[in-house]
């Protein structure tokens, strides 16, 4: 459940505002963005919906842009006292080297490499969680997409470097 | 119909099925006791592994996940007054005090059979109600069923009006990631920002794979380790004698069991609604209802009969209409569309050993999830233990890695971290998730239906209010926006939804 602190935080706000203006944008140069030519007519075509849809977006985040421009005398930027999630920001930019790692090194080491690496940055010390929880979930993984399921992993280009 | 309920019980008993449904309710049962996690995680992560299933197994197994995470979210409610999924508060209301009395096994028992009994009833009339409702639908056309679905996202959307706008703007969200790609209609390119890659679309799997399977993974990153030294529990099974002091209360069985049930047949309400409704109708109908709330077997078992009658109740006006209740079914319905099998009235026509099996389905993972809990009672409770940081890294890496191994593009799993970002800022904010999630499933229904609709009545939009149906469900539509709103403004609670955008 929400809490009223939280609820009149100004993140609301601004994060309906981006949104909104996202809207706003495709709204204004979704005829563009759209390949209209056919000889339907406009309400059998592809634009009607996005039109309808973007439309209710920008409508639905008015209030929030008003609100930014004139703040509420109570309201603050305060959220949920949790902080910046810097952890979190962590983790998910190593989740993304992991995705990279996926085609340049490949399956098996980009997967432990993940592992050890970001459960150490959580705090993690005992040798089971650092080398054995990492060795076995990726024989996990491995057993059960290249060998159970059969998907073909790319040759990582680590190795056609390698072979030059 | 005996016939195909005979092939449908025989492709439900399959090996293949069985074990399907079975690692499903494993799966779900996990997931359910630790809390943060829940069965729409389950759902997600497993749902790239479906792709090379059968449709009947792969929906056994997501069957298994949605119902056996009811199951086991009342385990740590009880044990810890820590709810594994939301619906399982109101069973730590009874569950938490008789456990510190030391009664934690009545509390389990009445929970289990509850769980068990609102399941099995659920089935039932899932079984009678559903062809009645496709019978009824069977007469709509396009106009009637772009009506209907713009009732039930209605019904989603004022389920949290308590944060209107931002509801509506993520159902807008996702209605608008449905339109990005290829236009099945004309062929035209749409929002596709002169990229390739964007031309297949934003595949529901992705998308919710991202915004479960890492979003709420992010958030656990930041989640503290639950206490649970106090958690213990004598014996390693269920106290059958238990069982007996729990059936005593049969007719609250009953009673919740149809309340789920018909909570879960309404869009937007969801499984916590069924949990209080069946609670407060227990208490109300109790010779000692001063017991509620203190510590009484009948209220956990009231609890959990509605929540675990919700999953049943939710497929019915997904197999008859098309129309999922919530995120869990709206899954459910894009497991069925990539299948290429589409919900509706004539499903039950065309794929009735499918249905039969999804019936006998749900009813087997109601025993199978029973005798898994009270047989394995402690080892499952244990679960809790596991950090759930450790969890949400393993979590995440397994949802990039499969969405990865669906097309071994890179693309996919970008746009399920970048959703897994969307996710978890919305999910910090407590934002209703669930309207961007129907929004991306039934974007393209009601984009098709909308175009359909014009079309026959040459661009005139009152063709909606010119066929009985359609004008029904329009003028519903527009008194559950109405009725809502008039009273919260009585209540004074519409200043605070006023307030919020």
């Amino acid at each position: 459940m929400t809490t009223a602190p939280e609820k009149n935080s100004r993140v609301h706000d601004l994060l309906a505002a981006v949104l909104g203006g996202m809207a706003a944008l495709l709204l204004a140069t979704s005829p563009w963005n759209v390949d209209t030519e056919g000889p339907d007519p406009f309400y059998k075509g592809p634009l009607i919906f996005p039109l309808i849809v973007l439309s209710m977006m920008t409508l639905a985040a008015i209030p929030a842009w008003v609100r930014l421009l004139r703040p509420p005398q109570d309201s603050t930027w305060h959220l949920d006292g949790r902080g910046l999630p810097v952890k979190t920001a962590v983790v998910l930019g190593l989740l993304i080297a992991a995705l990279m790692g996926l085609v340049v090194i490949g399956l098996e080491a980009s997967c432990a490499g993940f592992l050890v690496v970001a459960l150490y940055y959580l705090g993690r010390r005992g040798w089971v969680q650092l080398v054995v929880m990492p060795v076995v979930v990726t024989l996990l993984i491995v057993v059960v997409f290249k060998y159970l399921l059969g998907i073909f992993f790319p040759t990582p280009l680590i190795m056609d470097w390698m072979g030059g | 119909m005996w016939h195909n309920l005979a092939v449908g019980i025989g492709a439900a008993m399959t090996l293949a099925n069985l074990a399907s449904l079975t690692f499903g309710t494993l799966v779900g049962i996990v997931v359910g006791i630790l809390p943060g996690i829940g069965p729409m995680v389950g759902m997600v992560v497993l749902l790239p592994f479906t792709f090379s299933l059968a449709p009947d197994v792969a929906l056994s197994m997501l069957l298994g996940v949605f119902c056996g995470g009811y199951f086991g979210g009342a385990v740590p409610a009880i044990l810890m007054r820590t709810p594994g999924v939301p619906s399982s508060l109101v069973t730590s209301f009874d569950g938490f005090p008789l456990t510190q009395r030391g009664e934690a096994q009545t509390a389990l028992s009445a929970a289990l059979l509850g769980s068990f009994g609102g399941g099995i009833i659920s089935v039932v009339i899932l079984v009678f109600l559903a062809p009645l409702l496709a019978h009824v639908a069977a007469s709509f056309g396009s106009p009637e069923y772009f009506a209907a679905a713009l009732f039930g996202v209605t019904l989603v959307v004022m389920a949290n009006r308590d944060m209107l706008m931002q509801g509506i703007l993520l159902l807008g969200l996702g209605l608008w990631f449905s339109t990005v790609g290829i236009d099945g209609a004309t062929l035209s390119p749409r929002f596709c920002f002169g990229t390739l890659f964007m031309q297949n679309g934003l595949h529901i799997v992705p998308v919710c794979l991202g915004l479960f399977g890492v979003g709420q993974t992010l958030l656990l990153v930041e989640s503290r380790i639950l206490l649970t030294e106090k958690m213990n529990l004598a014996r390693n099974t269920l106290d059958f004698s238990r069982l007996l002091v729990a059936a005593k209360y049969w007719k609250t069985l009953i009673r919740s069991g149809i309340i789920g049930t018909f909570v879960g047949l309404l869009p937007g309400t969801g499984s916590i609604l069924a949990s209080f409704m069946s609670y407060e109708a227990a208490k109300r109908a109790s010779k000692h209802p001063e017991d509620f709330g203190r510590g009484t077997p009948e209220g956990c078992l009231a609890s959990e009969a509605g929540n675990n009658a919700v999953p049943a109740g939710a497929m019915i006006p997904l197999l008859t209409l098309g129309i999922p209740g919530e995120a869990l079914s709206a899954v459910l319905l894009g497991v069925f569309t990539i299948n290429g099998i589409y919900p509706g009235p004539l499903l039950l026509v065309k794929q009735p050993v499918l249905i039969n099996t999804l019936y006998f389905s749900i009813f087997l993972i109601n025993i199978i999830a029973f005798l898994m809990l009270a047989l394995w009672l402690r080892p499952f409770a244990m679960i809790v233990r596991v950090s759930p940081r450790v969890l949400a890294v393993n979590i995440m890496l397994i949802s990039v890695v499969s969405i990865y191994a669906v097309n071994t593009r890179l693309f996919d799993a970008a746009v399920a971290v970048f959703m897994g970002v969307l996710g978890y800022i919305l999910l910090r904010l407590k934002w209703p998730i669930v309207n961007l999630v129907m929004g991306v499933v039934l974007g393209e229904m009601l984009e098709n239906r909308l175009r359909e609709s014009l079309s026959i009545g040459d661009g005139n939009p009152l063709i909606f209010f010119t066929r009985p149906i359609s004008l029904a469900l329009i003028v519903l539509t527009l008194l559950v926006v109405v009725v809502p709103l008039y009273r919260d403004r009585r209540n004074g609670r519409g200043q605070i939804a006023g307030k919020r955008a």
